[in-house]
């Protein structure tokens, strides 16, 4: 029997936000679909790579959410780039450990996701791609938590 | 096959398709040839939840349980049907019985179980509150006619003329009525202001109040269903990552009852 834990667990983590609110430099930006949510993000540090910048952040609920983790990617718009990150492709997949199937955990929900996120981006040092970024974004036709990342540099 | 197997799947098909009468009628077929088997009740029971035949769905269940007493379905499929007829004691009697079933033959329909416990409850709640608010609002209506005739008692015996003393009864009535307002207005709100779910009483991972905690080796408590749900694909522990499998869960006793008295106040927290 599916479990329909998605649209409540959903509902749930928005009414927290509303009524908590969120991190600083972490904002809402659509969050009334139960299987699609945007966050806008920025760090809060004064990193030379990112300054100024703000990131927009698609998250989107599978049926099985939160036994399986939700798709996260960086989406570009006018004022909203990619951010450089040798863990973020240009395409917008980030290759983060707590998004994969072995990685993810069900009491992470989106609002640590974009923690763990803004987090990942304020401790970089490196403006850089992945290695075969290129190629990358050219060949993938793959779910990001699909794919099996290979963690190049693991001291980002 | 049987002819009672060939029946009962003809009605599994239709029953995929969508086609419910025909399920039930098939099931029923099936039942003629072979009137001992369970499932061909639950079965029907099930077809007829479909059609919102709450009192066949009953009779079905009642004849499945005489005849394989611990049947799950039959108490899930009964705690629906009763619970569309508004019977909540026994709507949640039987939820609870095909939770414990549930829970003790690691079945997988736990989850879908666990929420039934859990609308039943809410259900049962928003019930006694409506009853409640209701008797409190003809009492107050008693109490305020009871201070009109006793006003009116005391006007009629004070003497024609006397304006002054008059008056005294009609403002030392219209007092106590300001005062009883405020009493029966004051309890209504103090009964929407409390509305806060406590952090303990919430499982991390459906973010539910919990029905059936249970306890991982860290200490921390989750809901029985969510946390199958996950080590049937990860068998690890949520916070740490450790190796965690359905052996090492304990049930959180204590913690369950709190939840359960939590609930019994605040229904409304089954979907808060």
């Amino acid at each position: 029997m599916a479990t329909g834990m998605r649209n409540k667990r959903v509902a749930k983590e928005r009414q927290k936000i509303d009524k908590f609110g969120l991190p600083p430099g972490i904002e809402l930006v659509e969050g009334n679909d139960l299987k699609e949510w945007l966050f806008d993000i920025r760090v809060l540090d004064s990193n030379p790579i990112y300054d100024g910048n703000i990131f927009r952040l698609k998250f989107v609920f599978s049926d099985t959410y939160p036994i399986e983790p939700p798709e996260v990617t960086f989406i570009e718009r006018p004022n909203r780039p990619i951010p450089i990150h040798p863990h973020i492709y240009s395409n917008g997949i980030i290759c983060l450990d707590l998004l994969g199937n072995q990685g993810w955990s069900p009491v992470q929900s989106a609002e640590s996701v974009c923690m763990s996120i803004q987090s990942m981006l304020t401790s970089n040092t490196k403006n850089e791609r992945p290695p075969g970024d290129e190629e990358f974004v050219r060949g993938n036709k793959q779910r990001p938590r699909d794919i099996e990342f290979l963690y190049h540099d693991n001291t980002v | 096959m049987s002819k009672s197997l060939q029946l009962k799947e003809e009605g599994n098909r239709h029953f995929q398709a969508g086609d419910y009468i025909g399920a039930d009628s098939l099931y029923s077929k099936a039942i003629i040839a072979d009137p001992k088997n369970p499932a061909l009740y639950t079965n029907r029971a099930m077809a007829r939840l479909k059609l919102n035949h709450w009192d066949s769905v009953i009779a079905d269940c009642e004849t499945c349980l005489s005849l394989s007493p611990n049947n799950m379905k039959a108490h899930y499929y009964l705690a629906q049907a009763q619970l569309s007829l508004r019977d909540y004691d026994a709507a949640l009697s039987n939820a609870l019985e095909a939770h414990r079933l549930c829970a003790a033959n690691n079945d997988k329909s736990l989850a879908a179980v666990t929420s039934i416990v859990l609308r039943c409850k809410k259900e049962r709640w928003a019930d006694r509150e409506k009853k409640r608010l209701r008797e409190e609002r003809e009492l107050e209506d008693r109490m305020m006619d009871l201070l009109r005739k006793d006003r009116d008692e005391m006007l009629a015996a004070v003497a024609p003329d006397d304006e002054a003393e008059k008056k005294a009864v009609e403002e030392e009535a219209e007092q106590r009525m300001t005062v009883l307002r405020n009493v029966f207005e004051a309890a209504r709100e103090q009964n929407q202001n409390k509305r806060e779910v406590p952090e303990w009483a919430i499982d991390d991972i459906s973010f539910n109040v919990m029905v059936d905690p249970v306890i991982t080796k860290t200490g921390k408590s989750y809901e029985r269903a969510s946390i199958m749900e996950h080590l049937r694909r990860h068998p690890s522990d949520p916070l740490t990552r450790d190796p965690l499998t359905p052996a090492d869960l304990r049930p959180n006793l204590a913690l369950r009852q709190a939840c359960e008295e939590f609930l019994e106040k605040n229904g409304w927290a089954a979907d808060w």
